[in-house]
């Protein structure tokens, strides 16, 4: 197996984006935007469809590396705003019924883009919290507003002393470079480094179709999350996704 | 089979078909036949598919409708006249249309005018009804759409897009049962495009739905070859190309054309000098003709001209500019005023081209080499306006490049060697758009939509696997069957072999058919700044590390995303490529290799003058073979003595004169810019130099391990490697062995991978095809949200299969239209077979036949005055290197 170790407890798969940790028997992935290509179908763009194809794919390759229990999606499950698509429900379902036939629980933080989601919890039988979920050392969240437990408006927040981490998607962060041959290549990316004092690791989408935010070609005030336009992030590292491997690019500071 | 025939019918002849009406008001308005109209009126009158080139101006309208027209008074005489459409013309303007549709209804009314003198009230007796002429564009109001729904004309005036919206109307089609005529004009505007392609389709469906056979004519301005014209006209019937007569009257004017330097020397003559002499040069064509049209090749050469014409002779209101960026509303009011003679210039640069009616025009000016013969008679057979007047105009041209290129355009003119086009075939776009469109108005057989397809000639010998996969791509094969209801866009029956409509195809065929792209407009952005903007079609053309101008100031590209294209500053570096790239078309590969001819004439005869020419650069004397190979091209002495210096400076210094037997590759150093550069002295044309120059460079870069940047042109082009190497015949034969034994559409199908003109071609071909819709239910998709959904959808296809059809598609139309790989490919087999000898030299400066291309980029930018200074530099250093030769020799 090959893998990145990022911290005693945390390994990144080679070449996919997903994190696994293994205290808690968990992998980690955002923003899957099911039902994608349906609704983009209803709105005049024809796509073929691959999303949940490829996203089975990635998980189901995590799984039987790593042997994790549990898959955790930080937030973005589906993809519309306002309500449940018939092509949202009928690929939920089936992740669903994938994760099932994996022997594994799947447990969503919501997002911005999964309203309505609870309709199904009882139907589908997972866990779903709305805002944060603390397991172990880790604080997961989807990231589009600070998570009440760090939000300073809060009065007496404090992130509690157990968290040794964050976990968020909701930026779909990536890198640009240019190639050899002055292409520029696109390519996603984790970013990791710190926030008050705390670890933050952001996963960069698993929607296969959505390319990502050039984390380092955007200036900081057009990042979406809150908590990474407070962050450092010229000092976060990119660790790079794509043609199999998984590459450790160095700061972002040093990219731009 | 095609018949050509060159014997005009005499009047009497021509006019014996006409009823006494007819020929009573045809006498009456005209004295005598024009040559186009001796040949029309009799054959179309027997019943022929006619097709005519022509120049403008000689009575091409009337010589197709006449005969028409007769035939349907005489309907109208026995009383069988119907409210129904007997004649269908198109155009590809709108305009043309609208001057059509007002030159038909006068002599409609005329001749029927005649007929009541006579007749009297016996007209309602004998139920003698007015020949009808109605006009159906966009543009056409939805109440006067509803009344042709129920009431059609007899004659219908329209554009290929409305015509294809018809036929696609189950109502509408209906009156399509009683044509027999259809008139396809400006031929030369349409079967060399997707537009074209999609008429020719349209065409074949409109005479299947004819009860009668149809006859076909097409209209056209000289083109070449005309049995291509031909066969895209008539298309195809049981696997040959239907029966036509071809009459070529392109001649019948006579041109009068002279080609003028503003300046003697046209390289050490100061700017100020230059552009004085040029300007007093239009300013006394202006001044001794009544109307003088000025074709430019780029837009903002026509702005310019125009202001520095105000500004330095006090011109005002009577000179004007006419260009596509133009508004479509002051267009028009330039074209009136031209019609009534209150304008004594109009500067254009490709607008006008076109047979829209403009009045009488006294003389053309062309600024510049036009790059092909076609369009050069085109643009100066807009002058004189009846078909008895000599065409005249001049040539201006500003470099010696453009002065051999022009000599020889005029000689092939008068040679009628012209330039050939091709019909593009198999786009299966169009073909989606037409399969969509048939599906609409009825359930088809399979097998039956095939067989009027390979009728037009654009798909004649479409592979079925292709017309299968456009079927199956339709009908959504490409998702799993759950989404296929949302995907499909027809009902595919594959075991009972048949197709048909779908629900919501009517809706989208209606809101997004039609070939021309929405152009988008990008944003060029440095740093966090906004610079401005540029074309699409610009940006397409540009590679990573080109260096261009904007707004007085040179920027390198770097990257891109969607719209917007990232740039740095770069004012210290050279253009590679010039604002205007996109704007000129290529240079003909017919001209170029006359060009290349004449270079070899001029090779061949300066070794066998050599003797006597001397050495001394200052005193060169013409040999015999020299002098009679300059006569020969017709081009007055200065002009003559102009063109044999630059040849001779080329062999003096070079050695040799690059030509279509010998390949000249120089590899020079570019002090200015401390750059090697390889150059091709190439002149196959721009499209063959595209698809050429990155075939090598692939291989280079490959061989050397090294970036290769690119510049082209019409001449040659140039590879820039970034770091020194060691390039030798041997290493380019090397190549040529490699790119002989390759699979070059795979090499290159990797190179324009996430390249912006794979993108910007994939999202023309998506949008064409229906996978990306423009305008659906209440929405219209704006063009950066089209570009982003084109990427997506590139993606995913691309990984999907090679042979999806709209990916398919893209290939063929760059392969095909933007380049020409066909060509380049023959280039390298030539080469690897020794037919084109390739000759290496190595060169401390450029060597003078590269001056344009090395300064290629500088062109056109507002800081022309630099790009002469580095011309006259280079210039400098080429004869002292000559005059250093001879010092030691």
């Amino acid at each position: 197996m090959n893998f990145m170790k990022l911290t005693n407890d945390i390994y990144l798969i080679d070449g996919l984006p997903i994190a696994y940790i293994k205290s808690i028997s968990a992998i980690a992935i955002s923003d899957l935007h099911l039902g994608y290509e349906g609704i983009a179908a209803k709105a005049g763009v024809y796509a073929p469809k691959s999303n949940l194809k490829k996203i089975k794919e990635m998980v189901g390759d995590a799984l039987g590396k790593t042997g994790a229990s549990t898959i955790i999606v930080t937030g973005d499950i589906k993809n519309e705003f306002s309500s449940v698509d018939i092509d949202e429900y009928s690929e939920m379902l089936e992740f669903v019924k994938f994760a099932k036939r994996k022997n594994t629980r799947l447990i969503l933080i919501k997002g911005n883009h999964d309203n309505f989601v609870d309709r199904y919890k009882t139907l589908f039988d997972i866990e779903i919290f709305a805002q944060e979920m603390q397991k172990g050392k880790y604080l997961f969240f989807h990231g589009e507003e600070m998570p009440k437990s760090i939000s300073k408006r809060v009065k007496g927040n404090n992130i509690s002393e157990k968290v040794e981490m964050l976990i968020m998607g909701h930026e779909h962060p990536a890198i640009s470079l240019i190639s050899r041959i002055r292409r520029k290549e696109k390519l996603k990316c984790f970013l990791f480094g710190e926030y008050r004092g705390k670890q933050l690791l952001v996963l960069p989408a698993i929607n296969y179709l959505m390319q990502g935010t050039d984390i380092n070609l955007e200036p900081k005030s057009r990042l979406l999350s809150p908590i990474l336009k407070k962050a450092d992030i010229n000092r976060f590292r990119a660790i790079a996704v794509g043609y199999g491997e998984t590459l450790d690019f160095g700061r972002i500071l040093d990219l731009r | 089979m095609f018949e050509y025939t060159d014997k005009p019918f005499s009047d009497a002849e021509s006019l014996a078909p006409l009823n006494k009406y007819v020929r009573q008001w045809f006498n009456e308005n005209f004295s005598e036949l024009t040559l186009p109209q001796k040949f029309a009126f009799k054959f179309i009158a027997n019943g022929k598919n006619l097709l005519v080139t022509a120049p403008t101006g000689s009575g091409k309208t009337l010589s197709s409708f006449l005969s028409i027209i007769n035939a349907l008074f005489n309907y109208s005489l026995e009383g069988s006249l119907e409210n129904k459409i007997y004649c269908i013309y198109v155009s590809p303007l709108r305009a043309l249309n609208n001057d059509i549709y007002r030159n038909l209804k006068l002599p409609l009314d005329k001749i029927y005018d005649i007929i009541v003198k006579e007749k009297g009230i016996d007209i309602i007796k004998d139920n003698i009804q007015k020949v009808t002429i109605g006009i159906r564009t966009g543009d056409t109001e939805q109440s006067e759409r509803a009344k042709q729904l129920k009431n059609p004309p007899n004659i219908l005036v329209t554009t290929p897009e409305s015509l294809a919206i018809m036929l696609s109307s189950e109502k509408f089609s209906e009156n399509f049962r009683s044509v027999q005529y259809i008139i396809i004009d400006e031929v030369h505007e349409l079967a060399n495009n997707k537009r074209g392609m999609h008429l020719a389709l349209s065409v074949e469906r409109l005479a299947r739905i004819a009860e009668h056979r149809l006859v076909r004519i097409g209209m056209s301005a000289t083109l070449y070859p005309l049995e291509e014209a031909a066969k895209f006209l008539v298309g195809y019937e049981k696997g040959k190309p239907r029966d036509c007569i071809i009459v070529d009257a392109s001649w019948s004017k006579k041109f009068d054309l002279k080609l003028m330097a503003p300046v003697q020397d046209l390289i050490y003559s100061n700017d100020a000098l230059i552009e004085n002499e040029t300007y007093k040069i239009l300013d006394s064509v202006i001044k001794h003709n009544k109307t003088t049209l000025i074709f430019t090749n780029t837009r903002s050469n026509t702005e310019r001209v125009i202001f520095n014409l105000k500004k330095r002779f006090n011109y005002d209101l009577d000179i004007a500019a006419h260009h596509g960026s133009l508004s479509r509303e002051s267009r028009l009011s330039v074209e009136e005023m031209l019609k009534k003679g209150d304008l004594k210039c109009v500067v254009s640069s490709t607008s006008l081209e076109l047979g829209v009616d403009i009045g009488t025009i006294n003389n053309v000016v062309q600024l510049g080499s036009p790059k092909s013969v076609t369009r050069l008679i085109q643009r100066i057979g807009r002058s004189g306006h009846s078909f008895k007047d000599t065409a005249r105009g001049e040539i201006i041209v500003l470099d010696r490049d453009d002065l051999v290129e022009c000599a020889i355009m005029i000689d092939s003119l008068k040679s009628k060697s012209l330039d050939a086009f091709r019909v593009p075939q198999n786009p299966l776009d169009v073909l989606a758009q037409h399969i969509l469109g048939m599906s609409l108005t009825s359930q088809w057989s399979i097998d039956d939509a095939y067989n009027l397809v390979v009728q037009a000639y654009p798909f004649h010998a479409l592979p079925r696997a292709d017309f299968d996969s456009v079927l199956d791509y339709l009908a959504g094969n490409y998702v799993e069957l759950e989404s296929r209801k949302v995907y499909s866009k027809i009902w595919l029956d594959k075991s009972g072999g048949t197709f048909s409509r779908r629900g919501n195809a009517k809706l989208i065929f209606m809101l997004n058919q039609g070939t021309i792209p929405d152009e988008a407009s990008i944003n060029v952005i440095a740093g966090r700044k906004h610079i401005g903007s540029i074309q699409e079609e610009f940006f397409e053309k540009l590679k990573p590390n080109d260096i261009f101008a904007l707004g007085g100031h040179l920027y390198r590209f770097e990257s891109s995303n969607g719209m917007n294209c990232y740039v740095s500053l770069a004012d210290a570096a050279a253009p590679t490529i010039p604002p205007w790239f996109s704007e000129q078309l290529p240079l003909s590969y017919e001209l170029a290799m006359n060009i290349n001819k004449f270079r070899r004439q001029m090779l061949d005869a300066i070794i066998k003058d050599r003797e006597s020419i001397g050495a001394n650069i200052k005193k060169l004397k013409k040999g015999e073979k020299i002098d009679a190979v300059l006569k020969s091209m017709g081009v007055d002495q200065a002009s003559s003595n102009v063109i044999f210096s630059y040849f001779m400076e080329q062999f003096l210094f070079a050695g040799t004169i690059p030509n279509d037997k010998i390949l000249l590759i120089e590899q020079t150093y570019d002090a200015t810019q401390e750059v090697n550069l390889i150059i091709f002295h190439s002149l196959y044309g721009r499209r063959i130099n595209d698809a050429l120059s990155r075939l090598f460079a692939i291989e280079l870069s490959n061989r050397f391990d090294t970036d290769v940047g690119i510049m082209i042109n019409d001449n040659g082009f140039i590879l820039k490697p970034d770091q020194k190497i060691d390039f030798t015949l041997k290493t380019n034969y090397n190549i040529v062995d490699a790119l002989h034994s390759k699979d070059i559409e795979e090499m290159m199908k990797e190179n324009l991978k996430r390249t912006e003109l794979l993108k910007n071609r994939f999202r023309h071909v998506a949008v064409r095809s229906f996978m990306i819709l423009k305008r659906y239910k209440s929405f219209k998709m704006t063009v950066n949200k089209q570009q982003m959904s084109s990427r997506m959808l590139l993606k995913v296809v691309e990984e999907m299969d090679q042979n999806f059809p709209v990916l398919k598609e893209t290939y063929r139309e760059i392969f095909n239209e933007v380049m020409d790989l066909t060509n380049a490919r023959e280039i390298i087999s030539k080469i690897k077979n020794k037919e084109i000898e390739c000759k290496f030299i190595s060169t401390p400066v450029p060597s003078p036949f590269a001056h344009t291309i090395v300064s290629f980029g500088y062109e056109d930018i507002l800081v022309m005055k630099h790009k002469r200074d580095y011309l006259r530099h280079l210039h400098q250093l080429v004869i002292e290197k000559i005059n250093e030769n001879n010092d030691h020799a």
